[in-house]
Order: C-alpha cells, then structure tokens, then sequence
C-alpha cells in the first residue's frame, strides 16, 4: 500500500543511496585530508540520525532516546576525528 | 489544536520490547569503543593502516552499504504492512529484507575470500586484524538478524501477528536497523577514511 508515510520512506531511502554515493565518490576521488575525514564523518551523523529518527521510528519517541542516539555519533564521531587530527 | 497537531505532537513508546532497545544500546556501545580504538591504533600505525585500506574494494564496501539500507527500508514497509493488517504483503518485505542480508554475506564472503587468496591473515598487520575482526563481528549480527526476520516471517505465515498485534515485528526490525546503523560507521572508517 502506498501510503504518504510508506512514500516518504522511499524519499529517506533515496536520501541514504545518495548519501553513501556521495561517501563513495569522496573515497575515490578526492585524496586523503582533514577535510574528507570531517566530511565523510558529518555524512555518517545525517545517515544515523535519517535511519534513527524515521526508519527506527524515534522521531516520535521520547527525547532521551532520540538524543542518546545523536550523542552516540557525536561522541564516537568526535573520537575518531581527535584520533585522525592527531 | 487540531487533529494533525495532536498527532505530530503526540510522544510515542518506543518501537517493540523495551529489551530489544537496551540490547541495542549495548551493542552500540562495544561496537563504538572498537571503533574508537582502530581510529587510536591507526594513528600510531599511519602507513600501515593507509595502504593496507587501499587495498580494500569501496565499490564492494558502497554495494554493501546500499544493500544494508534497502534492506533497512524494506524493513520499514514490512512494519507499515503489518500495521495496516497486512501480514501476507509484511511477510514479501521482510522475505526481501532476508534476500538483501543474504546479498550482503555473499558479498561480504567474497570480500573474505580475496584476502585469504593474497594470504591475508589475522596476523597480518593491525589494520587487517581490525578488519577482518570488526565485519565478521558485525557479518555475525546480520546473520543473527535474518534468523530473527526468517522466525518472524514463520509467526506471520501462522497468523502470529496482525494490525493490533504486531509488536513482534517492530522488535525484529529495530534488531535490523541496529544493524544497519553499525555499518553506517564501520563502512566509512574502514573503506573510505586516511
């Protein structure tokens, strides 16, 4: 059944395929650097919170939830890049 | 306020067992200390990690990717079949989803085999222990998850689930979408960051 919901699904799934295009694209074309490292991380945090908030269904979830997952890419994002900046 | 404000205002519960969730957030968390680590071990090890990641394919890494995530979606339909009483058309979603899961272990095995070929061990160097380490750990979960989905298509088949009974479901798929989540992280920072 095609609902609105079930289509805008479709428009988030399209997002992501672009999104991990995009990922794929940096890694083969553009050399190594700071800037593709903070870019391809900052793509993983949208792709996270796109499949968290309306595959996962969090969006209408409590807050707490909702921000432990955002905290999640953030802190474990925010690592990684200290790691690569070192 | 309106109906359609209500709605959109309205704080739901959260998606099937409440058990499922902190099973997620638990594994979240191992899979984030790994994470971290391989980003602290890489920076000791620049050269090593750098070309040995090179020798990775993206393309198979992005294939991967792109199934998890319409895996991830069909995943959605079948939630949003079910919830409209539809266990027939819930049950072809989550048949695909298993499909797809099957489509990213073939993919994921052949990745395997190509390393073995080049005598690419544990033991090799740091990177391929990570590797090697963290996609069979997460290949693990996507196999635990199609076992969950495929015990789910079996209830569906028997009438175990309907449009006021579907929390069965909405567990299954979380247990899903966990899975896909992880990879959103390890596939950058494996494939596609130096």
């Amino acid at each position: 059944m095609n609902t609105p919901l079930n289509r805008f699904a479709t428009l988030i799934w399209l997002a992501l395929v672009i999104l991990t295009v995009m990922t794929f694209c940096i890694g083969e074309e553009v050399s190594a650097g700071k800037t593709v490292m903070l870019s391809v991380l900052l793509i993983s945090l949208v792709k996270g919170q796109l499949i968290a908030n309306y595959f996962m269904g969090l969006r209408h979830v409590s807050w707490l939830w909702r921000g432990i997952i955002l905290g999640y890419f953030v802190v474990v994002g925010s690592m990684i890049a200290i790691a690569y900046l070192k | 306020m309106n109906t359609n404000t209500a709605l959109v205002n309205k704080t739901e519960d959260l998606p099937g067992d409440f058990a499922i969730w902190i099973f997620i957030l638990a594994e979240m968390l191992v899979f984030g200390v790994m994470f971290i680590v391989y980003a602290f071990a890489r920076s000791n090890q620049l050269e090593v990690f750098n070309a040995s990641q090179l020798t990775l394919s993206r393309s198979m890494g992005t294939l991967n990717t792109i199934i998890l995530i319409t895996s991830s979606y069909f995943v959605v339909r079948a939630v949003s079949a079910i919830k409209s009483g539809d266990s027939r058309q819930s049950g072809r979603w989550l048949l695909g989803t298993i499909f797809l899961g099957g489509m990213f272990v073939a993919v994921k095995l052949w990745e395997f085999k190509q390393k073995f070929l080049a005598g690419i061990t544990l033991e090799t160097n740091d990177f391929y222990m990570f590797y090697l380490t963290l996609t069979f750990f997460h290949l693990m979960h996507v196999l635990m998850g199609m076992i969950i989905l495929a015990c789910i298509v079996y209830k569906l088949k028997h009438g175990g689930y309907s449009a006021q009974e579907h929390f069965g479901v909405e567990t299954g798929a979380s247990f899903w979408h966990m899975v896909d989540l992880l990879w959103i992280v390890l596939f950058p920072l494996i494939y596609i960051i130096r």
